[in-house]
């Protein structure tokens, strides 16, 4: 987009081109530009607004409500709770496991699927992809009913080898829906790096052959450095997802009795939300997003700079 | 694109939720404040003229047969249904989000627990001027009116007509009962005793669960003790979560939980509850009116095994029942009917022919006193043994305590037990912990709302 303006604004003054030039680009834009500032643009906008307003009441309880700008009190007030350092730890913590996890899987699967003793290819990278495309509740609820000990065929072929395992309990649980997360999210990751991989000019692995890489070699010295910028792309995307972890907490709650209302910061400002504080619901939303967003340029000013 | 997708649940709620409210602020002319109270009906509650049609939104099976013999008998008031999902599984926000767009239906079902929240919103018409409401009150059960005019703490209003109830009762495995020599428990102390009993029987066998996702259960238990966890005076509102009345209850289930008594991994309503059911594993629950259903559609295998007895009490002697669930008939702020609003209203929760149909279609357990003598209400239920369980609830329903206020934030109170138990479930707090922390932050959730709390 950006240099297409460039050019275009230079021009303006020489040519005096007509404003054809000008709508055309706009008009092309317009299926993208228009629902999202609708849907994208103008809510952010109206959370952060909201985010600095609050109720206020006059004439009793049940009295009339003004809205009144508040400043960054609703800030103060969410970050003042305890659920607050408590959810964000927690996705970090889940990061810092779950994503090296699977991103080495993808990365590994990938460099399968590209070596040149792999079979039926095609099917594989459909097998793989397979669960990316379940809805992510189905995904949550079946994967749920694995886990209980009371449903689970899982479960009782551990306990029938001894071993007592509570997966839906306090200590298991994040492990549990990082388990439901990595299964879900390594074909899609895995897709990305494959498509890189087949960017990788031919002549590289060859002449590496010659000088008498074998195949190890070859995927670990050649294709991964290559591939390093489709490896970053898909770590920042789970970062991202990581810290906005929501779908999977909310549908183990009907059937685990360890996951709170507040267990990640997007599932508590949803619970914030529902009960009415819609103004610290957005502020925590904002804080979450400049706190993602802040988390993910660091994450590539490290990459970038590990790379120069 | 990874992104999107686990978002997307959120993005739909929440910023959705955000983006419809926006359009309703613009489409007012971004209008700052409300006016509380519904004064729409406070003030006067003239009949339209001419004919009028009424938007309802109700999630009770089988209303719509209820709302066409009204229509078939009121040509010039017509209601419209629809049916949403429960409350709080969906229709309290969008409720709130239509209110807020000016584009609330005239009626809907609100529970009792959720009035106080509405009304906090200026969600509520107050309909006590509108014939027949004040009139329709020796018709309905004692405590189900305090709830609807908020008599418990000052009469101002009548706010809702009552629907339906929940009182509670002890749902038990007579036949394990009898093999273990157990009679149905009738004080807290027994009940405990028998969960000794139960658990030396059989490995993995419970007397009943603990569930984490049903605080609405335990404000049942805390009913039943007459722990009032709300108080309103005038502008002032008091938080008494944590009390005597309501430490005795938690400091009792909290030594249940230390001694493995009961089930605290399942969930209610959940698969897995089910399944213990079928298998034996756990053997009573207390629960409301509507719970004869839940038991006989899901735990098939038991039919015949199942009998009803009162809730255990705190003293022996003494008749108490707690209640769970229920709902009331609301006329909504800015319907421009309430007059006939009002008049469906009582006419549904209080007409036999309607009463029976909700009973029947919904397995509605009224709140109108004419409802508890149905002929449906009379028969001996095949599933529980033949017994006739319907006398067991309609006793209970007379013993629930008429002073219990709920607060109007109670969303959030009953996400603070939630979360608290699931921290006394894993071990890493009590049950009284959970009631002193959820005192706290209820009272700063008033203070939130801009209410004025008192200690």
């Amino acid at each position: 987009m950006t240099p297409t303006r460039t050019v275009a604004s230079s021009r303006t003054p020489v040519t005096a081109a007509p404003r054809r030039r000008h709508t055309a680009p706009l008009a092309f834009l317009a299926p993208f530009l228009i629902p999202f500032v609708l849907f994208t643009l103008v809510p952010v906008g109206y959370a952060f607004w909201q985010s600095l307003h609050k109720t206020e009441r006059t004439g009793g309880t049940f009295g009339r409500t003004e809205t009144v700008f508040a400043g960054f009190q609703q800030y103060a007030d969410v970050m003042s709770e305890p659920f607050f350092m408590e959810s964000l730890l927690r996705v970090a913590l889940f990061a810092l496991v779950q994503i090296p996890v699977m991103i080495a899987l993808a990365l590994t699967l990938a460099l399968l699927l590209d070596s040149a003793v792999a079979r039926l290819k095609r099917f594989f990278r459909l097998v793989y992809f397979v669960p990316y495309g379940i809805p992510g509740v189905v995904a949550a609820l079946m994967w749920a009913f694995l886990y209980d000990p009371r449903l689970s065929p899982v479960v009782d072929v551990l306990r029938s080898v001894h071993l007592d395992v509570d997966l839906l309990g306090p200590d298991a649980i994040l492990w549990s829906i990082g388990n439901v997360v990595t299964w879900t999210y390594t074909g899609y990751n895995m897709l990305i790096m494959y498509a890189a991989l087949q960017a990788v000019p031919a002549d590289l692995s060859e002449a590496a052959r010659v000088d008498g890489a074998g195949p190890w070699t070859i995927a670990l010295r050649i294709k991964v450095p290559v591939i390093r910028p489709a490896l970053v792309l898909t770590g920042v995307f789970s970062l991202i997802g990581t810290f906005q972890l929501f779908t999977e907490p909310q549908v183990f709650r009907a059937i685990s009795t360890s996951v709170t209302s507040t267990y990640t910061p997007n599932l508590a400002a949803y619970s914030l939300a529902a009960g009415d504080h819609y103004s610290e619901a957005a502020a925590l939303s904002v804080l979450l997003a400049v706190a993602t967003f802040a988390l993910s340029f660091l994450f590539l000013r490290f990459t970038a700079r590990r790379q120069g | 694109m990874a992104v999107h997708k686990r978002v997307s649940i959120v993005r739909r709620g929440l910023i959705g939720g955000m983006a419809l409210t926006l359009t309703a602020l613009t489409a007012c002319g971004g209008g700052g404040s409300e006016d509380g109270s519904g004064s729409a009906a406070g003030a006067a509650c003239e009949p339209s003229s001419g004919k009028v049609t009424l938007d309802y939104w109700s999630w009770v099976p089988g209303m719509q047969k209820a709302v066409d013999v009204w229509n078939g008998e009121n040509p010039d008031i017509q209601v419209t249904l629809k049916t949403t999902p429960s409350g709080n599984a969906g229709t309290y926000q969008n409720l709130s989000n239509a209110l807020k767009a000016d584009k609330a239906p005239d009626l809907g079902q609100i529970e009792y627990d959720s009035l106080a929240s509405f009304r906090l919103k200026g969600g509520l018409a107050d309909i006590a001027k509108c014939a027949g409401v004040t009139e329709a009150e020796p018709k309905f059960v004692d405590w189900t009116w305090s709830q609807v005019d908020f008599g418990a703490d000052g009469k101002d209003g009548v706010w809702a007509v009552p629907q339906d109830t929940g009182p509670m009762a002890l749902f038990y495995r007579k036949d394990i009962f009898d093999k273990l020599g157990l009679t149905a428990p009738t004080t807290w102390e027994e009940y405990a005793a028998d969960a000794r009993k139960i658990k030396a029987a059989k490995k993995g066998q419970y007397i009943t669960h603990f569930s984490q996702t049903d605080p609405n259960w335990f404000t049942g238990l805390l009913w039943q003790n007459k722990a009032t966890m709300f108080e309103r005076d005038g502008e002032n509102w008091k938080v008494s979560v944590d009390r005597p009345e309501s430490r005795q209850v938690a400091d009792y289930w909290q030594k249940l939980i230390d001694e493995k008594l009961v089930a605290t991994d399942l969930q209610g309503f959940s698969p897995a509850l089910y399944k213990a059911w079928n298998d034996d594993e756990v053997v009573t629950w207390i629960s409301a009116a509507w719970g004869y259903s839940t038991i006989r559609d899901n735990a098939k295998s038991t039919a015949g095994k199942w009998a009803v007895a009162p809730m255990p009490q705190w003293e022996k002697g003494r008749k108490q029942a707690g209640n769970w669930g229920g709902s009331t008939t609301a006329v909504l702020a800015g319907s421009k009917h309430p007059a006939e609003a009002a008049k469906f209203a009582l006419w549904l929760n209080s007409d036999a022919k309607a009463l029976e149909i909700l009973n029947r279609e919904g397995g509605l357990y009224p709140a109108a006193k004419d409802g508890l003598t149905m002929p449906a209400l009379q028969q001996p239920v095949d599933f529980y043994g033949k017994q006739e369980i319907f006398d067991v609830f309609a006793e209970a329903s007379a013993d629930v305590d008429t002073e219990f206020t709920w607060g109007p934030t109670m969303t959030d109170t009953y996400r603070f037990l939630s979360d608290g138990t699931a921290k006394a479930t894993g071990g890493g707090s009590t049950l009284g912990d959970v009631l002193k922390d959820t005192d706290a932050q209820s009272a700063d959730s008033l203070r939130k709302q801009s209410l004025k709390v008192t200690d």
